[in-house]
């Protein structure tokens, strides 16, 4: 009975508070909470730049503005060894990938089910609290990186582009026989190498996407177990020995998944970001004859 | 878990976040970092500059003290040889004005006693006219004899 309860509850927090605009169709609803979350993380992001904007010092830097540096140093490092030409576009890009999905994901250091229970002060039923475990979010993001490849290699090779889309990996019959049977074999499998090629380039945004997804929400479903099986039926029972003990293995196996989770959260941050620079990387590489 | 309206308003949020965090706290942070590190960079290169002038300098002030002594050494060697010839100079006039005062006194000595033979020729003259006054006791002229007298007198000097 209490294991249904939990199952139900833990079910319950996986639910967004959503708004439909159709509800025949399910593309037509926005995810409420992810979207108040993210704006808020983004104002916030906003404010800190202005509020640091006026804080700048030429000499030597210290505190918040240190920290500041080292990161974009990190990032500009990281582009630069990545990048064998120069874009100012690529190194704003990384930092705001990381820095956003970074900040994203430690909001799951917040205790399992307080979110909820704040949001059910205010009448609402359901509230997740880590946007990026909501596929929407790094699937926009993967995406948009994606387009950004798409545009670089348009624009720097298109040609090259177009020949590694219809004619990869089966571009030697065509182009260097000269038998005319095996270029009509090679003509004929332009479909084939499309459809290969297509789903080598959409593996990209969607692994990107899956994986800070699939990560994070893990993490997320993990701290709700630890925190249904061993804290929410001791909190009932902490008059008895057997309770006491499940509510400090709760605390302790939280505290120790809440430690390694946030490690997960910066290692996904990073990946995420160093992912997105290296596709624009080889979306920038020049043509080899 | 499903792709929703949510995916395209995302994608607005992000193009938005890399906009605005592009130009209010990316490029603030990369200017002063790059400014920063242009104005060290200018500073190790004005610093290898001023070790630099300073070598330079250094270099220039033991060529000149090398010079300086060299003509230094000169100057003494030059003021030694001058020292030298003025030494000869007054040595060579002591000599010349002693020799000159050597000369002067021999002639003076002669004409003193060119004086004295003419005074002393006078006195025997007179002497020897008295005299012969007396031996021949006869009056003589002496206008008439002064010839012969003189003549004696060489005779009696050049004998003497």
């Amino acid at each position: 009975m209490a294991g249904q309860e939990h199952s139900g509850g833990i079910a319950e927090h996986l639910q967004y508070w959503s708004y439909s605009f159709d509800d025949s169709n399910p593309f037509m609803q926005i995810h409420l909470d992810t979207m108040l979350l993210t704006t808020l993380i983004a104002v916030g992001l906003i404010s800190f730049s202005l509020w640091l904007r006026g804080k700048l010092v030429e000499g030597a830097p210290t505190g918040i503005q240190n920290f500041m540096e080292s990161v974009i140093e990190f990032i500009n490092q990281t582009v630069k060894d990545n990048f064998s030409v120069n874009n100012p576009l690529i190194a704003p890009l990384a930092m705001t990938i990381f820095v956003f999905i970074l900040l994203c994901n430690s909001l799951d250091i917040l205790p399992a089910y307080l979110m909820h229970h704040v949001a059910g002060l205010f009448g609402l039923h359901t509230f997740r609290q880590v946007p990026t475990n909501d596929l929407n979010l790094p699937a926009a993001m993967a995406v948009s990186v994606f387009l950004l490849v798409l545009y670089y290699e348009f624009k720097l090779k298109p040609g090259h582009f177009l020949k590694e889309l219809l004619l990869q990996p089966f571009a030697a019959l065509l182009l260097d026989s000269k038998n005319p049977i095996v270029k009509l074999l090679g003509v004929i499998l332009i479909p084939l190498n499309l459809t290969l090629k297509l789903i080598e380039e959409f593996a990209k945004p969607l692994s990107l996407s899956f994986r800070l997804f699939g990560n994070m929400f893990a993490g997320e479903v993990i701290f709700l177990l630890i925190a249904s099986l061993l804290l929410v039926g001791s909190v009932d029972d902490l008059s008895s020995v057997g309770g006491v003990v499940s509510g400090a293995m709760g605390l302790l196996v939280g505290l120790g998944w809440s430690l390694f989770h946030m490690f997960i959260g910066l290692l996904q941050a990073f990946i995420f970001m160093i992912l997105s620079v290296v596709y624009l990387s080889i979306a920038h590489q020049p043509v080899e004859h | 878990m499903s792709i929703d309206l949510t995916f395209i308003a995302q994608i607005i949020v992000f193009i938005l976040m890399v906009v605005v965090l592009w130009k209010l706290l990316y490029a603030p942070l990369n200017e002063a970092m790059e400014a920063r590190t242009k104005k060290i960079e200018s500073g190790l290169a004005a610093a290898e500059a001023g070790v630099a002038a300073q070598a330079n300098a250094e270099a220039l002030i033991t060529a000149q003290l090398n010079e300086a002594k060299s003509k230094a050494h000169e100057i003494i060697a030059a003021a030694e040889k001058r020292a030298v010839e003025v030494n000869e100079e007054a040595l060579n006039k002591s000599r010349r004005e002693a020799e000159q005062i050597l000369d002067n006194a021999r002639e003076e000595v002669g004409a003193e006693l060119e004086r004295a033979r003419q005074s002393l020729r006078q006195e025997i003259a007179g002497i020897a006219m008295q005299a012969a006054e007396k031996v021949v006791e006869a009056e003589l002229d002496a206008k008439r004899h002064a010839k012969m007298i003189e003549a004696i007198i060489e005779e009696g000097l050049g004998a003497a």
